[in-house]
């Protein structure tokens, strides 16, 4: 609680109003307190009840009235019996204004809410400012997106209660030309709320875009549904200061669609909920081994021969139309084919067409000799067609995507057996003596081809993921660290980023042990063991602080990202594994909150109140979202711990 | 557009083709790389599924079929292998001929005897049930028009229409074909085997795509050409517990997990209805209690609702058992005795810590020396008489009793004392012993008998050592929920205890996401074997509620709880790599019926069966 007031620093020119408002609540407090405890006011209370005691009228019990009231005490809202006497609080209306702000992620600049709401309605908020060009696009899509959320806490109520005649909201973004999400992008924003008579006034100040649609987003977390105030309305605090930054320039969420095939509609709706949680980047780990959905212009058989079916295929259209969705989102979409390992079906076609063979050990079996998990593949790297293919996938992507600063090489598990075993050797294509090296040329190679299709020009941030090669020797031989970034996804302990923190290299980090939100689930295949288990829980999620162990160069984290692989997951269940998880991360790489001492359970409390606060919005905007707990322990703060 | 089906005499098979033959001017299309399509076909000595390793073109497809080969998983699945794509597999014979006829849902006509209006009406939403599972199955455009026509008769030979443990639910199911003609035989002793039969005649179609040039892809439906199964299942009593009080479950998604229950052949909902944290039903004795006890006003069941679950489940074969957990596990709801001037009918009550007075916040437990408690109780049970058959079973909990919660009422310590009884965990238990008959005698009152079965978990009561002194075998039914490594169960077995069992360790769904609990995948709900003795009635897998609501229900139940049903319907003596491919099969049954099933593995490995073991 202490952290929190630290927290929460009032400006100073409002501390003499506050200390007045304090008082009158005060004088108020003690007003309610006397009219309830005098004795005529309890036995009138009792006279009312008695009358309407529902066990001497058992006709009217088919619609019961809500019997529950939230009264805020020590910072916690208690949940009493209706009294009929008292006003009667929603549990929502209640946390929005008891000791903690329900905002997620935190904010890390100021915050200074205020304690006074007001109702008002969706078709009352306005826009105000106007803008030109592409930039008038992005910002009227984000206020959209708004005011839909908005729009959609009222259910299938249509309240028409409002205290005020208008709700404006003012953008002010000053570099009126950024309109990428890069690596330097300014994502801060300020915000600020305040009544004047009868209009409600919001002003969003931001450097970018970026900046200003994160606004949005924090401005729709000052507005909440009221299910109690005249059957129903929509609030929203009457005043509030917010300044508010990332910590981590790089906030992502990687999804496979290749072990599972996941229709547009689903991935439209994970970044609808990354957009509620500040994350940034959408990691689509488009291909595998299992599967090719990628449906390339130029290499238009990979998907062919790839694909789970003609239903189960990412057109282009499809990808722009994501890449769009998720750029009103303040989202960039960085799609990734796994090579030179986890490739496989969707690159059997070479003979065929008399390119040979683009890909090794494909379906082979045993497949325990050949990779980590059936079905086994891995690309052709003594045949040039090999990238000549490659060239071209990475022209689509780029083209595709727009996304030339960042780009995702993939990289991880390449089995040497696979090679050793199943290339065709000769005095062309050289012995090895150690195929690390073979796997090092192809990584060079495909960096060749990668400048190509961009122009002549490496991306900025090639990210790979942690592997053998980014180990010593291999690392300084092949990965230039300039260019490179690598992906870390073993277990905190193996130290992986220590060494390349050491060494000059940046790094996302994706520790398996915390953030692969796809384990726990056994073992899928007959034999064998279950490959990450256990269950991520979102407490472990969200107490990973992995860079205040690493040591060094910390600045050279660019952040981290949380990854859900498929095997056991499709469109069925890929929400409800996601959230409210995926938004416990977000908040650890947007605010990286400091162990609170004084928790018992390593968790503050105040977090779980806020982070079931985010679940009840990500659900009213239509995700699906894991129960946190009984919603008992919802209702009654804190008394779950 | 034609779809004709020819015999081919294949060695000793006959196997099936659908050829699609496309007439109409082959007009020149561009060349159109996403016009590809995958084939399968089965291997017979293996019983697997294989795709092609190349896909096809549709164009070529059009004028080339190779036999053996089959334009959908589904539809190969059909006649690959003994048991093709039936889940629970039957435990009778079973035959199934290798050959397929395209047919479309609406060329079905139902023919119902020797019934009563009852059984009759009950049949023929059944005949509706069973059309519009047919429509999910065949998916959207499903707008082939074959000239197969197939007539399904129902031969239910008793007018037996009450769901017990001792319902025959055996049926026979005869499925002959002449020529386009298709004629289908279902007998039973009972409406509720007649429904097992429907069900296993679903999964003897498939829906598979059909290509035309020029419209894209339309669905249409194959059922094997001939069948014989004789089936009945080995355990009575084939459940899945829903707590709906942890987190409230609207009533829609409880009628889906109904849906999946009847697709799986389970037959128990053992509705786990209230707990400390809430009291959704609204009781029309009683509504304090879920005045005091729904987390809303909308989160309740209302009478209606119970009885339109009750027949919902009746329809689909399933009965749904009621628990009422006393007196532990009980609090909110009952904190209107004070108030009504009948003293604490529950005390702990969201008491904190929680940690001195239960094993799980909010606590509560009820009041045993409060005697207007049983008034309360006999209103409430009388309720649920009305509410439920009165020859239904009732579930009256009794799990996990905190003695220190009693140890630390002011009230119970004094009447103790007064009694002259001290308070060790001897008369504690001994207290809760008292509670239990008076709980039973209420009951009893009310429906003028002492014949019904009460069903009760396994607790400190039900210790081997115990148990006759308070629960005595004739009136009791023990559900035991400890690790399959405890021999509980058989030592009840030994004392003549009929049990029922929910082995922790792997029909704990909501194991997994807490403590130290590990989740319990397919293959292990599969392979939990129960002991074989006429006394164990069944199983139930159980789907506690903490950490469920309706967002994940559906994926955090299925398809684990299909697996056991399999274990509980035919008993099988082989392991899960005989069941994989089926149970797959039934996975995409149970999501084409609006179950968000859980993916169980890559789809490459559904398509490519057997090759990632």
């Amino acid at each position: 609680m202490f952290r929190y007031h630290k927290f929460i620093m009032k400006p100073a020119g409002l501390k003499k109003i506050l200390y007045f408002l304090l008082l009158m609540c005060g004088v108020l407090i003690f007003y309610l307190m006397r009219y309830q405890f005098s004795p005529l006011s309890n036995l009138s209370l009792r006279l009312t009840n008695k009358q309407d005691d529902p066990d001497h009228n058992p006709a009217q019990t088919e619609k019961q009235p809500d019997v529950w009231t939230w009264r805020c005490e020590n910072e916690k809202c208690i949940r009493y019996q209706r009294n009929r006497k008292e006003p009667e609080v929603s549990l929502a209306t209640c946390n929005m204004l008891c000791g903690s702000m329900q905002l997620w992620p935190k904010p890390t600049g100021l915050v200074s809410l205020g304690t006074r709401t007001i109702s008002f309605t969706v078709d009352q908020i306005v826009l105000e400012t106007e803008f030109v060009g592409a930039l008038e696009k992005l910002v009227k899509s984000a206020f959209s997106c708004f005011k839909e959320n908005v729009a959609k806490l009222c259910g299938k109520s249509d309240s028409k209660n409002s205290d005020i005649n208008s709700f404006k909201i003012n953008v002010n973004v000053i570099k009126t030309n950024v309109t990428k999400l890069h690596f330097d992008t300014d994502e801060s924003y300020s915000l600020t709320l305040k009544t004047i008579k009868t209009d409600l006034v919001v002003i969003i100040k931001a450097t970018t875009f970026f900046g200003a649609r994160h606004g949005f987003e924090t401005l729709s977390q000052l507005i909440w549904w009221d299910e109690y105030t005249h059957g129903g309305t929509l609030k929203v605090l009457k005043g509030a200061l917010i300044n508010d930054s990332p910590m981590f320039s790089y906030r992502g969420l990687m999804l496979d669609t290749a072990r599972n095939f996941i229709p547009v509609v689903k991935i439209k709706k994970v970044l609808v909920g990354m957009a509620a949680n500040k994350l940034n980047v959408f990691h689509w780990h488009i291909t595998d081994s299992q599967s090719f959905p990628f449906r390339s212009i130029r290499v238009p058989k990979m998907s062919a021969f790839g694909a789970y079916g003609r239903d189960m295929v990412y057109h282009p259209d499809d990808i722009k139309d994501i890449v769009n969705y998720a750029l009103v989102r303040g989202i960039r979409v960085v799609i990734e084919i796994d090579t030179p390992a986890h490739a496989g079906n969707g690159w059997n076609w070479g003979p065929s067409e008399g390119l040979g063979e683009l890909a090794v050990c494909v379906n082979e079996q045993p497949w325990s000799a050949y990779c980590g998990e059936p079905p086994c593949g891995q690309l052709n790297p003594i045949n040039p067609n090999t990238y000549d293919v490659l060239e071209k996938l990475y022209k689509d992507i780029i083209e595709l995507t727009k996304e030339d600063e960042i780009f995702h090489l993939g990289g991880d598990e390449v089995n040497l057996e696979c090679w050793s075993r199943k290339l065709k050797w000769n005095n062309d294509t050289g012995y090895y003596s150690d195929l690390h090296d073979l796997w090092g040329k192809f990584t060079v190679e495909a960096l060749q081809r990668l400048k190509k299709a961009n122009g002549g020009k490496l991306p900025k941030h090639v990210v790979m993921w942690s592997s053998n090669l980014s180990k010593k020797p291999y690392t300084t031989k092949y990965l230039n660290k300039n260019n490179i970034v690598i992906q870390v996804w073993g277990p905190l302990q193996w130290g992986e980023g220590v060494d390349l923190l050491r060494e000059g290299y940046r790094l996302i980090l994706s520790h398996v042990d915390a953030w692969y939100l796809d384990c726990g689930f056994g073992r899928w295949r007959e034999m064998g063991e279950a490959a990450c288990d256990p269950y991520r829980t979102w407490q472990s999620v969200y107490m990973h602080r992995p860079w205040q162990i690493l040591g060094t160069n910390r600045h050279n984290i660019l952040g981290g990202e949380a990854c859900l692989w498929s095997e056991q997951v499709d469109l069925d269940s890929v929400e409800a594994r996601l959230w409210p998880r995926a938004a416990a991360f977000a908040e650890r790489v947007w605010n990286d909150p400091p162990f609170d001492a004084y928790a018992a359970v390593g968790v503050a409390e105040d977090v779980y109140t806020r982070l079931n606060t985010q679940r009840d919005r990500l659900i009213s905007r239509g995700l699906v979202a894991e129960a946190m707990w009984p919603q008992w322990c919802s209702q009654n703060p804190g008394m779950c711990l | 557009m034609i779809q004709k089906s020819y015999k081919l005499p294949c060695s000793m098979q006959l196997l099936l083709i659908i050829v699609t033959v496309f007439i109409g001017k082959s007009t020149c299309s561009s060349s159109n790389e996403d016009g590809w399509r995958w084939l399968w076909t089965c291997d017979v000595r293996t019983e697997k599924c294989h795709r092609k390793p190349e896909p096809v073109s549709i164009e070529k497809s059009f004028e080339f079929v190779e036999p053996l080969q089959h334009a959908s998983l589904a539809a190969c699945r059909l006649i690959c292998g003994r048991y093709g794509a039936l889940w629970p597999k039957p435990s009778g014979q079973t035959i199934i001929t290798r050959q397929l006829l395209p047919f479309h849902p609406n060329a079905i006509k139902f023919q119902i005897s020797n019934t009563n209006d009852q059984t009759k009406q009950y049949l023929i939403e059944n005949t509706q049930i069973f059309h519009n599972n047919l429509l999910s199955e065949c998916g959207s455009n499903c707008s082939s028009v074959f000239n197969t026509q197939v007539t399904i008769f129902l031969f239910p030979s008793s007018s037996e229409f009450t769901l017990r443990w001792d319902t025959n639910e055996t049926y026979h199911l005869e499925l002959v074909s002449k020529g386009n003609q298709v004629s289908v035989e279902i007998l039973a002793d009972n409406v509720f085997g007649v429904r097992h039969g429907l069900e296993t005649l679903l999964q003897l179609i498939a829906s598979y795509p059909v290509y035309h040039k020029h419209e894209g892809v339309s669905h249409g439906l194959a059922i094997v050409s001939g069948a014989r199964i004789h089936d009945k299942p080995f355990y009575r009593h084939r459940g899945l517990l829903l707590d709906t009080a942890r987190n409230y479950l609207p009533v829609d998604a409880i009628k889906r997990q109904i849906d999946a229950m009847a697709a799986s052949k389970l037959n128990v909902l053992h509705w786990h209805a209230t707990d400390s944290q809430s009291f959704p039903l609204v009781l029309p004795r009683l509504p304090q209690m879920a005045k005091y006890g729904a987390y809303s006003s909308v989160k309740v069941y209302h009478p209606n609702d119970m009885r339109d679950l009750i027949r919902y489940a009746k329809l689909r074969g399933v009965r749904v058992i009621l628990e009422i957990d006393a007196p532990s596990h009980a609090g909110n709801g009952w904190q209107w005795g004070e108030q009504a001037g009948l003293g604490n009918l529950a005390v702990c009550i969201n008491k904190m810590p929680w940690r001195y007075y239960c094993i799980q916040p909010p606590c509560g437990q009820l009041n045993p020396i409060n005697r207007h408690l049983y008034t309360v109780l006999s209103q409430l049970y009388q309720d649920v008489i009305d509410i439920f058959d009165e020859k239904e079973t009732f579930h009256m909990g009794g799990d996990e009793v905190h003695l220190g919660c009693w140890n630390s009422t002011d009230e119970i310590i004094n009447y103790l004392n007064y009694h002259g009884r001290n308070r060790t965990t001897e008369d504690f238990l001994q207290l809760w012993g008292e509670y239990q008959a008076n709980a039973l005698n209420a009951y009893d009152a009310l429906v003028g008998h002492k014949n019904t079965q009460i069903i009760m978990w396994s607790s400190a009561l039900t210790d081997v050592n115990i148990i006759s002194r308070y629960l005595p075998k004739d009136r009791y039914i023990i559900q035991t929920w400890v690790p399959s490594n405890d021999n509980i169960s058989e030592l009840l077995l030994q004392l003549g205890y009929q049990i029922i069992l929910s082995t922790k360790d792997a029909w704990y769904l909501d194991h997994g996401f807490w403590g130290t609990t590990q989740y319990h995948g397919w293959r292990i709900s599969y392979s939990n074997r129960l002991p074989k003795h006429e006394n164990v009635l069944g199983g139930e897998v159980c789907m506690w509620g903490e950490l469920v609501d309706e967002n994940s229900l559906d994926n955090r139940i299925w398809p684990r709880a299909a697996a056991a049903a399999e274990r509980l319907w035919s008993n099988p003596d082989t392991g899960t790599a005989k069941a994989e491919q089926r149970l797959y099969r039934h996975r995409e049954r149970l999501v084409s019926r609006g179950i968000q099933a859980e993916a169980l593995a890559p789809r490459y490995c559904y398509q490519n069966e057997g090759e990632c073991s």
